[in-house]
C-alpha cells in the first residue's frame, strides 16, 4: 500500500499552556484500514446482544386453572372455560392466548438464544474500520460530535493526561483542548429515557461524548469518569460498541500519546502482523484508489480506450429521395454523366433527323426531277402532235 | 470565483475525438473522397455507355452477316434474369417454398435478379408456378437500381441515394457508383453475387392494367413462369 510508506504525521498537543504542537508522531496504519460500515453493522448488531439477561414468561402463567371446553350445543364458543360456579370467574374463558386471564401465544422461554458468536476475524475487522473512521472528521462531525474548534483530527494529546487524577483538571483539559462543547452537549441534552425504562432504573438517556483512550491508567479513568458523556477505555481493550455506538461510525476520541503509538503494535499493519493479536494483519481494501471517474479519464486509461462510435442511424430518420427519373438533380447525383447522356442523345437525335430530313428532301427532289423530267418529254411530245392537229384542222376545214 | 476549469475536463478536451479539428479534417476528407467518387462514376458512365452500344452494334452486325450468309445467327443464351414474385404466401408447398426464400422472394411482387446457371434453371422450374421470369434489358435494369434500388446496409433497407453508399460496401470490388452496380448485374460480372447482395430484394407494384390470369402460364396465355423478352414491358408496369 502506497499509503502506508507516507505515512501522515500527527500532531500531539500538551494538556495545558499553549494549544500548539509539541511533538509529531506518525499516523498508525489502523488509520488506513477500509471504512466498512456494513461489516460494522453486521459485528455491532451481534455484539449489542452479547451483554443481555434472560427474560422469561413465568412457566406456569394462564395454566393455572382446570378449565375444559363446554363443547357443542350450548350457544358459546369452544374454548375451556374455568369450572365451578359462585365466583366471577366461573364460566370464563381460560388457557387461550386470546383469553383473559390466558397464557401468551409462545411463552417467551429462557433458554433463547440471547448471545451471539461473531467471528473474530469479523470482529476485528469492525474494530479496524472504526478506529479508522474516528479520524475522518466528515464522519466524525455527521455523528454528532462538536468537532469544529479542536486543533486536529484524530487528536493526539501528551501522556501527562494519564496522570490526572482531579474531575477539576480533566474538565479544565478539556476546555483547553476545546473538547468541552461536545460535553456540554451532554449536559444539554440530557432527558428522561422515552418508554418504561424510566421506572426500570434508567431514567436518563445521555448523548455520548468524547472518548478517551489511554495506554496506562495513573489516574486518568477516575478524573474523567463523572464527567457526563466521557468515556475512558484501554487501548488494548477498545470495545466496538463504544467506538461504534448504535453501529454508527465516527466517535470522537482524544488519544494519549502512548496510546497513539501502541495503536501500531496492537493492529499491525499490512506488512507487520499484531503484535498482539496473533497472526492478525490489517483488512485489505477491495480498491486502493477509490476515485472510479479519477481513474476513468486518466490519461493510462483514455489512450487505451478506442474511439467512440459515431451516433448510428439505426433508429434514426428514415432517407428520403424523390425519384431520380422525375428529379433531375437527384439523377445527376447518382450518375454524374446523366446530363451529358442526355445531351448527346438530344444531338443524335437531331442528327438523325437531319439527316432522315435530308434523305427524304432528297428522294422527294429526285422524285420531282422525274415528274418534271417526264413533264417535259410530254411537253415535246405535245408540241409534235400540235402540228399533226393543225394539218388535220386543215383538212378538216377541207 | 476564480476560472478553474478541472484538469480531467482539459485533458479530455485535447483527447477528444469529437474535436472541432479533427471533425474538420474528417469532413475535407470526406470531401475530396466524394469528388472522387463522383469524378469516377462520370468517366465509368461513360465507357459502360460506349459498351453497350457498341454490343447493340456488334449483335445486329452479326445478325446481318448470317441473313446474308442466308445462315442463322445463335445469340449467346441469356446470363441475367429477373424474377418476380406474382402469388402470395398462401398454401406454397415446402419446396416452392423454400426455393422462393433462398432467392429472396418473401412476397408477392417482389423482385430478384439472377444469374442464369444449370443450377439456377433447375430452382426456377421448381418455382415457375409462383413467379414469372425473363431477360432484362440495359433500361429495365437500370431503371430498377435507381428507382427502386435499396441498400442492405447494416441488416437495414436503405434507399440509395448516393454513390458514397455503394462505395462504402462495394469499393474492394470495385464498384464505386450507381452505373457500375447496373453494369455489373447487367453483365454478370466476377462479382455480381456481391453487387446482387448489396441489392435488396426488389419491392414491385401491382401491375397497371393488371394480370391475365397467375394461374396458367404465359406460354398459355397466362402469367406465370418465362416469358423472355417481355418481362421489360411488365417490369414497366409494375415499377
Amino acid at each position: 500500500m502506497t499509503t502506508q510508506q507516507l505515512r501522515p504525521i500527527v500532531s500531539v498537543f500538551p494538556i495545558k499552556g499553549k494549544v500548539k504542537t509539541i511533538k509529531q508522531v506518525p499516523l498508525p496504519s489502523v488509520f488506513s484500514a477500509p471504512i466498512r460500515p456494513d461489516v460494522v453493522r453486521f459485528v455491532h448488531t451481534n455484539m449489542a446482544k452479547n451483554n443481555r439477561q434472560a427474560h422469561a414468561v413465568s412457566t406456569t402463567a394462564g395454566e393455572q386453572t382446570s378449565a375444559t371446553s363446554w363443547g357443542t350445543g350450548r350457544a358459546v364458543a369452544r374454548i375451556p372455560r374455568v369450572k365451578g360456579s359462585g365466583t366471577g370467574r366461573s364460566g370464563q374463558a381460560a388457557f387461550g392466548n386470546m383469553c383473559r386471564g390466558g397464557r401468551m401465544y409462545a411463552p417467551k422461554k429462557v433458554w433463547r438464544k440471547w448471545h451471539r458468536k461473531i467471528n473474530t476475524n469479523q470482529k476485528r475487522y469492525a474494530v479496524c474500520s472504526a478506529i479508522a473512521a474516528t479520524a475522518v472528521t466528515p464522519l466524525v462531525m455527521s455523528r454528532g460530535h462538536r468537532v469544529n474548534k479542536l486543533p486536529e483530527l484524530p487528536l493526539v494529546v501528551s501522556d501527562q493526561l494519564q496522570s490526572l487524577t482531579k474531575t477539576r483538571q480533566a474538565v479544565k483539559f478539556l476546555k483547553f483542548i476545546g473538547a468541552y462543547r461536545d460535553v456540554e452537549k451532554v449536559i444539554r441534552t440530557k432527558k428522561t429515557r422515552v418508554g418504561q425504562g424510566k421506572y426500570r432504573n434508567r431514567r436518563h438517556v445521555l448523548r455520548k461524548g468524547p472518548m478517551v483512550v489511554y495506554a496506562r491508567n495513573l489516574g486518568i479513568k477516575k478524573a474523567f469518569r463523572n464527567i457526563p458523556g466521557v468515556e475512558t477505555a484501554s487501548v488494548y481493550t477498545l470495545n466496538l460498541l463504544k467506538l461504534a455506538p448504535g453501529s454508527q461510525m465516527g466517535r470522537f476520541i482524544i488519544w494519549t500519546e502512548s496510546a497513539f503509538k501502541l495503536l501500531e503494535d496492537i493492529y499491525g499493519s499490512w506488512e507487520k502482523p499484531s503484535k498482539f493479536k496473533s497472526g492478525f494483519y490489517l483488512p485489505r481494501p477491495v480498491m486502493v484508489n477509490t476515485d472510479v471517474e479519477r481513474i476513468i479519464k486518466s490519461d493510462q486509461v483514455q489512450t487505451v480506450l478506442r474511439n467512440r462510435r459515431p451516433r448510428s442511424r439505426k433508429y434514426g430518420k428514415k432517407i428520403q429521395r424523390a425519384d431520380p427519373y422525375e428529379d433531375m438533380s437527384v439523377m445527376v447525383k447518382l450518375n454524374p454523366y446523366y446530363k451529358t447522356k442526355l445531351q448527346k442523345q438530344k444531338e443524335l437525335d437531331e442528327k438523325n433527323k437531319k439527316e432522315r430530313k435530308e434523305i427524304v428532301d432528297k428522294s422527294r427532289k429526285e422524285y420531282e426531277d422525274w415528274l418534271y423530267f417526264s413533264e417535259e418529254e410530254e411537253e415535246e411530245e405535245e408540241e409534235g402532235s400540235d402540228e399533226d392537229r393543225e394539218i388535220e384542222v386543215l383538212s378538216d376545214e377541207n | 470565483m476564480s476560472k478553474q476549469v478541472p484538469e480531467t475536463i482539459k485533458k479530455q478536451k485535447k483527447r477528444s475525438f469529437n474535436s472541432k479539428e479533427v471533425k474538420q479534417e474528417k469532413n475535407e476528407k470526406r470531401m475530396k473522397l466524394l469528388k472522387e467518387i463522383q469524378e469516377k462514376a462520370y468517366k465509368r458512365a461513360e465507357k459502360y455507355e460506349k459498351e453497350y452500344l457498341d454490343q447493340e452494334q456488334k449483335l445486329k452486325e452479326l445478325k446481318q452477316k448470317a441473313l446474308k450468309e442466308g445462315s442463322f445467327y445463335r445469340e449467346p443464351e441469356p446470363k441475367l434474369a429477373f424474377i418476380i414474385r406474382i402469388r402470395g404466401i398462401v398454401g406454397v408447398p415446402p419446396k416452392p417454398r423454400k426455393i422462393l426464400q433462398l432467392l429472396r422472394l418473401r412476397r408477392i411482387y417482389s423482385g430478384v435478379f439472377i444469374r442464369l446457371n444449370k443450377s439456377s434453371l433447375r430452382m426456377l422450374h421448381f418455382i415457375d408456378p409462383y413467379v414469372t421470369w425473363g431477360y432484362p434489358d440495359v433500361e429495365t435494369v437500370r431503371a430498377l437500381i435507381y428507382k427502386r434500388g435499396h441498400a442492405r446496409v447494416n441488416h437495414q433497407r436503405k434507399i440509395i441515394d448516393s454513390n458514397e453508399m455503394i462505395y462504402d460496401k462495394l469499393q474492394k470490388y470495385d464498384i464505386v457508383c450507381m452505373e457500375d452496380l447496373v453494369h455489373e448485374i447487367y453483365t454478370v460480372g466476377k462479382n455480381f453475387k456481391h453487387a446482387n447482395s448489396f441489392l435488396w430484394a426488389f419491392k414491385l407494384k401491382p401491375p397497371v392494367g393488371g394480370f391475365s390470369t397467375v394461374k396458367k402460364s404465359f406460354v398459355n396465355k397466362g402469367e406465370h413462369g418465362n416469358r423472355e423478352q417481355y418481362i421489360n414491358t411488365l417490369v414497366k408496369k409494375m415499377i
